[in-house]
């Protein structure tokens, strides 16, 4: 039988195999809030040194962000405001949705679903729609809808897990509104895993204190998003694809007034003129902060932060950055991908090279993380051939425990995504290690998905901050966009009613440029980046637009 | 991180037409670009999920057509490929609180399924390893269940409906099989519509309101509320 | 005995009773039907051109889940499905050029050998012997009139069929060994209209008020047949042919299989009579047919 590893870890594994059966019955600890406080100090990459700075610029100086978001922070625009002609208003719309994930497409629906017509809204996307984060979330969504369970329960998960610097009015509506968006999927036709009864399976996740992660195997995001873009096509929801926003637009009055598209296939721009603006942008992780490998969909670039922060968005908790603990690590092929939490939900275990357990297998997110980084910098992590670091994810626990064929049902696509590289992940574990996941922080909103201080932009999902504090649980990034996407529909059709849109102009724009101009900040710095840049080297430093 | 001692293996792969020689360790996705491709088609999750880098290749004097995501294959020296960058298919619109779950509500919204010659060349072309013919058979004879549950893992890539020589357009009839599945068919989750009715009578909302205020005003005591909540995950 | 059975798409959908009946009354006769895993639909209609083995895949897939399960004969209900899948099998058997073609396309599967005999359930019931049916019969259909109706594709083309194209017998001799009598209906053998029914209903009503007006002035009080197609030409469309016809008296149409299970004392559940269009529970009552069996008298 194929086992796809090169010996020195299929040898590993084998040591990995030996101490299977005592880790059945032994796990270790959790720990002690300050224990958690000392690992990420020591560990996490979010506090190495030289690795953040203070923003000098804008509403959000003083703020300490990653230096590769800063970067697009203290940014030039990509486009000349004198450029643009703002006399010829191509699309005119009472809602501009910027973002076809998960946020953009449910707000669209509660949108319709709220009495707008529908030829009044647009959604515009730079990838196709429906290409987001939304759609790789592999684990589930949380709810709770148990009897043991109940909303003010996962209230205080939800804080204890953000550390307690949640904004608390935000996050009682994430619980609040879940057992019912849970119940609008099912009318909706949303496949999630139940039993005969109809009981909804539900597993642990990072940080949880009750089982209420609702699962679709482990495409949950995916199935989600099918749907809402099958129900959005069956409405003719009006989808304009492979077209950027780059920036906001304002009015006279000093409202968020559209946007500024720039079509990525044929290079030119147009002019989208809204009513409300709901940006709908999603994460940040083809930024490769620190140079972490990523989970996120090729278009996670923080547009949305870059065209907020220049109309006056404040954006928060962007110091701390959510690593997932168990991103592939081997073959060299999937480096980063996800592998759902879920795996630890339903039994395996993080296992150094020595086949050891080293720390309870669902701690918070940033706590996991930082033990898997500790355990790899203490020498007991493998390393690949590429150079990789890692350490094992006993999968097949999963079997053991759960019966055999769980894995091939539950996780039959993160079985699939090894078995093409012939690992058989029933029979032998896999390799993980922290991978760049989630934008914990971001634009400031209010349960109204209103951008505090800035009129006409509402925004919700991942772009946002506050909801999580300085660390997402997992299943509670699904329930955001789907919670504030559902929000951001209703209370941007409410607000549309009585709203007017004065004479549009870019001055935000000049005036940003000014205030770069003035802290010294490179002209070569320019921000939205759309898309990242990984062609070699040769072809960058050669490039020649030559077609006139 | 360790240092290459030896050369780095590389392999030749020709895109679309072009040759190149890559790093044995890339997957297609990353081979287009190390040569210099700048992805705005084709491309999308770069993690298995959404179906955007469909990929077709044969290798050299092999006539067999091979499917993959180009995302989750690795380079082979003498593939000859392209990524797919767009799949033409139109999708019937329907009003889920109209249809009816019964049996021939697929074959009324897709009646081309009935042309299906059952040479199975869209489940050779399945890069999910899907029994895609099994579940067209399954949706011509009604069988809405069994079209949701083998087509689940599904991820619209196109390959199936571009192969198919009946032109059907499988993962359209997936679709609309699992939301039929689970809005109609599937048991209701009763207990989440309870807990929906208890929401909604405010149930919750002092408790919940009382840790807002504990949150912005006796922080300790929150804390100290979350360290010793019971945790039943067993 | 077990026997493989290709059910085909109509007995999962409009054809359900046919294949409740069937499945129960084989049971009486000691043959348990066994669906056959993971069948596709037979293609329907046979390819005349000799050299489309595209549309003689399906058929020969079928064949192939037989011998996967070690099985060499395939029981078939639908007429439609009989003909095609016979005639598919005798197109590879007699030229293993193309079965060989066919085995190579198909390269996911086993090599089909040419070892499986197509039957049609009521061969086998011929061949088991049509008295062994009257020594199960519990409730005689004594009073019961039927017009047997073959259609095409029992007993065409003749290299196929089951039965003398010209002058066939079969359903007369089943329905009498169930103790009903039998009326001769020259329209017998004559096309429902088939797929006509698609974009041609009206073709297909005029030919279906013909075969039911000759069967009814006959003295026949339902007709009895073997296709679900031919079923829903003569019973569903009878909509059709009283909109047309506004002389036309209804008659019910029943698969000779839940003739068998009323005759066999099976409940009323397992004849399937609910799905048929023209409600054939008055003519059963009237006859005496569905009354629980303790009351019936000898």
């Amino acid at each position: 039988m194929e086992r796809g590893y090169p010996d020195y870890m299929l040898e590993s594994i084998e040591l990995v195999k030996n101490t299977r059966e005592r880790r059945l019955k032994e796990i270790p600890e959790l720990m002690s809030l300050e224990e958690r406080e000392a690992i990420l100090r020591q560990y996490h990459p979010d506090y190495k040194e030289g690795t953040k700075r203070t923003v000098k610029v804008g509403v959000n100086a003083g703020e300490v962000m990653p230096n590769e978001v800063a970067d697009l922070i203290e940014a030039y625009p990509l486009i000349d405001p004198t450029q643009i002609d703002l006399s010829m208003i191509d699309f005119d719309c009472d809602l501009l949705i910027i973002g076809a994930g998960g946020a953009g497409l449910t707000a669209a629906l509660w949108a319709l679903y709220s009495g707008i017509d529908v030829n009044n809204i647009m959604i515009v996307t730079k990838l196709r729609m429906g290409d987001s984060n939304s759609k790789m979330s592999q684990g589930g969504i949380q709810a709770a809808d148990c009897e043991d369970d109940s909303p003010s329960l996962h209230y205080l998960d939800v804080l204890g897990g953000g550390h307690f610097t949640n904004d608390p009015e935000l996050v009682k509506w994430l619980v609040r509104e879940a057992p019912m968006i849970i119940q609008w999927h099912e009318e909706l036709g949303v496949m999630y895993d139940k039993d005969e009864e109809g009981c909804m399976f539900v597993a642990a996740g990072g940080g949880t204190c009750r089982k209420r992660m609702h699962s679709a195997k482990d495409y949950t995001g995916m199935e989600i998003v099918r749907v809402l873009m099958d129900e959005a096509r069956n409405l003719e929801i009006p989808v304009l694809e492979f077209n950027s926003a780059v920036e906001l637009l304002m009015d006279d009055a000093g409202k968020v007034a559209g946007a500024v598209l720039w079509d990525m296939e044929k290079e030119d721009y147009t002019v989208a003129r809204a009513k409300a603006t709901l940006m709908a942008t999603g994460g940040f992780g083809r930024l490769h902060v620190q140079g972490f490998a990523t989970t996120n969909h090729y278009g996670a670039t923080a547009d949305g932060l870059v065209m907020a922060n220049r109309v006056g968005a404040r954006i928060i908790d962007m110091d701390s950055v959510q690593y997932h603990p168990t991103g592939s690590s081997y073959p060299e092929q999937i480096v980063g991908l996800l592998c759902t939490e879920k795996l630890r939900g339903r039994g395996s275990q993080p296992v150094n090279k020595y086949g050891e357990e080293f720390v309870y297998p669902l701690e918070p997110r940033d706590v996991e993380s930082a033990a898997l980084i500790r355990e790899c910098n203490k020498g007991n992590g493998l390393i690949t051939p590429t150079g990789m670091p890692g350490v094992w994810l006993d999968t097949p626990l999963i079997d053991i425990l759960n019966g055999e064929g769980t894995i091939e049902k539950e996780f039959s696509a993160m079985y699939l995504k090894y078995k093409r590289f012939d690992i058989d992940m029933t029979h032998d574990p896999i390799l993980v290690y922290p991978t760049l996941h989630f934008q914990n922080g971001g634009i400031v909103i209010n349960e109204r998905t209103s951008v505090v201080n800035v009129p006409g932009l509402f925004a919700s999902g991942e772009t946002t901050g506050g909801v999580h504090g300085k660390n997402r649980l997992m299943g509670n990034s699904i329930l955001d966009y789907c919670v504030y996407g559902r929000r951001m529909g209703i209370y941007a059709t409410e607000y549309v009613k009585n709203a007017t849109v004065g004479k549009l102009n870019l001055d935000h724009v000049t005036k940003y440029t000014k205030l770069l101009e003035n802290a010294g900040i490179s002209k070569e710095r320019r921000a939205p980046i759309l898309l990242p840049e990984y062609r070699g080297e040769r072809t960058i430093s050669h490039a020649l637009p030559l077609l006139g | 991180m360790q240092e290459e001692a030896e050369k780095e293996k590389m392999v030749k792969v020709y895109i679309m037409g072009r040759e190149f020689e890559v790093p044995a360790t890339l997957n297609i996705v990353k081979a287009f670009e190390y040569a210099g491709y700048r992805f705005i088609r084709g491309i999308g999750c770069r993690g298995g999920y959404c179906g955007a880098c469909a990929t077709v290749y044969r290798f050299k004097d092999d006539y067999r057509l091979n499917f993959a995501l180009a995302c989750q294959k690795a380079v082979e020296d003498g593939m000859y490929l392209t990524i797919l960058p767009f799949v033409p298919a139109e999708k019937a619109k329907y009003d889920m609180n109209k249809l009816k779950p019964r049996g021939t509500v697929l074959l009324e919204l897709y009646p081309e399924i009935a042309r299906c010659v059952a040479c199975n060349t869209c489940t050779k072309a399945c890069p999910q390893e899907l029994e895609v013919m099994d579940y067209v058979q399954a949706a011509i004879r009604g069988d809405i269940e069994e079209v949701a549950n083998l087509s689940f893992d599904c991820i619209q890539c196109g390959l199936c409906a571009m192969r198919c020589p009946a032109e059907i357009v499988p993962y359209n009839v997936g679709q609309i099989a699992r939301r039929l599945f689970a809005k109609y068919i599937a048991p209701k989750a009763h207990p989440t519509h309870a807990r929906v009715d208890e929401i909604n009578a405010c149930v919750f909302d002092e408790e919940l309101d009382n840790y807002i205020i504990l949150a912005k005003e006796d922080i300790e005591r929150l804390k100290k509320i979350y360290v010793e909540r019971e945790i039943k995950v067993g | 005995m077990k026997i493989p059975y290709f059910p085909g798409c109509s007995l999962k959908t409009i054809g359900e009773g046919f294949e409740k009946s069937a499945i129960a009354s084989a049971a009486v006769l000691d043959i348990e039907l066994e669906e056959l895993p993971r069948w596709v639909c037979c293609g329907t209609v046979s390819s005349l051109t000799t050299d489309d083995l595209m549309h003689h895949l399906a058929p020969v897939r079928n064949l192939i889940r037989v011998e996967d399960i070690n099985e060499t004969q395939l029981v078939t209900l639908c007429s439609v499905c009989y003909s095609t899948l016979k005639r598919s099998n005798a197109l590879v058997k007699n030229d293993p050029e193309k079965l060989k073609t066919m085995n190579q396309f198909m390269y996911r599967e086993r090599d089909y050998q040419g070892n499986v005999k197509v039957l049609h359930f009521l061969e086998l019931l011929r061949e088991i012997g049509f008295y062994k049916l009257k020594e199960k019969v519990k409730r005689p259909l004594k009073g019961l009139t039927l017009s047997p109706y073959y259609g095409c594709l029992l007993v065409r083309p003749k290299e196929f069929g089951i039965d003398d194209p010209e002058n066939p017998t079969i359903l007369q001799d089943l329905v009498k060994s169930l103790g009903a009598d039998v009326i001769d209906n020259p329209y017998q053998l004559k096309c429902c209209g088939s797929y006509h029914t698609v974009d041609k209903p009206n073709l297909v009503a005029d030919l279906g008020y013909k075969i039911l007006t000759y069967a009814r002035n006959s003295g026949a009080d339902a007709l009895v047949l073997s296709c679900p197609l031919c079923a829903f030409n003569l019973d569903n469309r009878q909509r059709e042919i009283k909109r047309q016809f506004p002389d036309f008296v209804e008659i019910p149409i029943l698969y000779f299989t839940q003739l068998m299970a009323l005759a066999f004392g099976l409940d009323e559940e397992k004849l399937g009579l609910e799905i048929n269009y023209v409600d054939p529970m008055p003519l059963l009552k009237e006859k005496s047919l569905i009354k629980p069996m303790s009351l019936i008298k000898e």
